[in-house]
């Protein structure tokens, strides 16, 4: 991504001229304090906001005015932190859904299916279940699953250890790390420092919507998180 | 009167507003507002289905068949010149857009066929007598057609990839736009929907009385009170409401003379905004 800005209505830039390569293969960790654009900037990557100046390529296809279905069938994939499931419909409709209106696209079928659900076990048993129903750590992993059957690329994670209990945060954060070994690079948005921090390769610090720093998790685990986000953010 | 045959009455008054009423209730569960042109759409549908019987000579059943085709259209061409544009300007906006279409598409009949009183041209059969109920043949045709209609509708939403993605827009529509599922295209295939149901919903009202451009209007408070006993959003709701309604209505004839039985619709339209807005199936809205 180039020059991406964007934000809400007639207010300033949430996401103020963010440049970002990821690197394929690998997790992306965004850390920064609250209000500093993190999910706003996911958003916007997903199409779920238009962008003000700016643009998006996956794997060098410029995506940036293709719509959040276009993008899908384009290789990316989004997990929201919230509402990341169909409440009223079954886990298996929820599955179904997922490829459903992607058959064009390339490894989406019956053998991707097999191999995503052999990553969930404990989702592929329960098909009839309505996914309301599940608790906040499973609909995480429907979640993941029927981002993964789409065959992503690119998967875009939104706070997914949010309001999980520490042992579901350990499990999510194995399955984060399940999906980059199946090939898929992972930008994941994280509130949870020391949880982002253990799975990821490089870490982009963003505050006030622009990158204050970046570095591979390492380092920035040996650095002061306290000066990373609020030096920065009186600097901007 | 016999309260049995009231209440037979009512029931197939019932399942005539279920189709109208689903109609309305998915819009609004897919598209988040309460389309007041559904009873103007009913309107079109029933003189869509007359020129095709009475003015082309086609029978009965084929000129509902090219009338639900020729309104379900005509439902997308509203959808993509009008709600489209106001697609997220908020369901305040869209409902007065829907009213606006209403009474265009009420002037585009009273336009073309004046205000006139027309009727299909079928031949009068005696009733059907049975344990002391009269059962006639439009009575007949209506339940038949009502329930093959609800059936379709029921395997549709529920064991087809479009009916799955109508309710996934329903349910979470930036998720579903993330899982691949174009939110216009599915609002044209619901506005298809909409239109298709409330041309049946048409038809089968011209068969029970004369075609005239307020026949939609006359039953536009009763589906809006079934929609809203049922749980606006819920199609099971919609359908029990819609059935629900038809009873009291019929019935109320036991006890209020029958040119006060819009009232009914309208108390129970006061009664449940005020005391259970979500309906006897609905869900609370929860909003942050």
């Amino acid at each position: 991504m180039r020059g991406l800005r964007a934000g809400y209505g007639s207010a300033g830039d949430v996401v103020a001229g963010v440049d970002l390569a990821l690197p394929p293969e690998t997790i992306l960790a965004v850390i920064g304090p609250n209000g500093s654009g993190k999910s706003t900037f996911v958003k916007t990557l997903v199409g779920l906001l238009r962008p003000r100046a700016g643009s998006i390529a996956i794997t060098g296809r410029d995506v940036t005015a293709l719509s959040p279905a276009r993008r899908v069938a384009s290789g990316l994939a989004y997990v929201p932190q919230e509402a990341n499931v169909f409440r009223n419909l079954t886990i298996g409709e929820n599955l179904k859904l997922a490829t459903e209106f992607l058959r064009a696209r390339a490894g989406v079928g019956h053998a991707q299916q097999e191999r995503v659900l052999a990553l969930f076990p404990q989702i592929g048993r329960r098909l009839r279940q309505f996914a309301g129903n599940l608790s906040g750590g499973e609909r995480q992993m429907l979640a993941f699953a029927c981002a993964l059957l789409a065959n992503p690329e690119v998967m875009l994670l939104d706070e997914p250890s949010a309001g999980l209990s520490p042992r579901f945060v350990h499990e999510i954060m194995d399955a984060v790390v399940r999906v980059r070994r199946a090939g898929v690079t992972v930008l994941l948005v994280e509130q949870n420092v020391p949880a982002a921090l253990r799975i990821a390769d490089e870490v982009v610090v963003l505050v006030a919507g622009r990158v204050a720093h970046q570095a591979p998790a390492a380092e920035v685990a040996a650095a002061d998180l306290a000066d990373l986000f609020f030096a920065r953010a009186s600097a901007a | 009167m016999n309260p049995a045959q009231l209440l037979l009455n009512g029931v197939v008054t019932g399942l005539l507003l279920a189709l109208p009423a689903l109609a309305l209730t998915l819009v609004f569960g897919v598209l988040k507002f309460p389309n007041f042109a559904v009873g103007a759409m009913l309107t079109l549908g029933a003189y869509a289905a007359w020129v095709g019987s009475v003015l082309c000579g086609f029978p009965l059943i084929v000129a509902a068949v090219l009338a639900v085709l020729f309104v379900a259209g005509a439902s997308v061409l509203v959808d993509r010149t009008v709600y489209t544009r106001l697609r997220d300007r908020g369901p305040i906006t869209l409902l007065v857009a829907s009213i606006g279409v209403s009474f265009v598409l009420e002037n585009i009949c009273r336009f073309c066929f004046g205000n006139d009183a027309r009727n299909f041209d079928v031949a009068v059969a005696r009733p059907m007598r049975w344990h002391g109920l009269r059962i006639n043949h439009e009575q007949m045709i209506t339940a038949l057609a009502v329930v093959v209609s609800l059936i379709v509708l029921h395997v549709m939403l529920r064991h087809t990839p479009l009916g799955r993605a109508m309710r996934a827009v329903a349910d979470n529509p930036p998720l579903a736009a993330v899982r691949g599922i174009e939110r216009e295209f599915i609002a044209g295939v619901t506005w298809a929907v909409c239109g298709a149901l409330a041309t049946i919903a048409g038809v089968l009202a011209g068969l029970d009385r004369a075609i005239d451009p307020l026949i939609g209007w006359n039953y536009q408070i009763s589906i809006f009170a079934a929609a809203i006993l049922g749980g606006l959003g819920s199609p099971a709701g919609a359908v029990a409401g819609a059935v629900l309604i038809g009873i009291a209505e019929e019935t109320s004839a036991l006890v209020v003379p029958t040119n006060y039985r819009q009232a009914v619709s309208f108390t129970v339209i006061l009664v449940f905004l005020l005391f259970r807005a979500n309906g006897l199936f609905g869900r609370k809205a929860i909003s942050r």
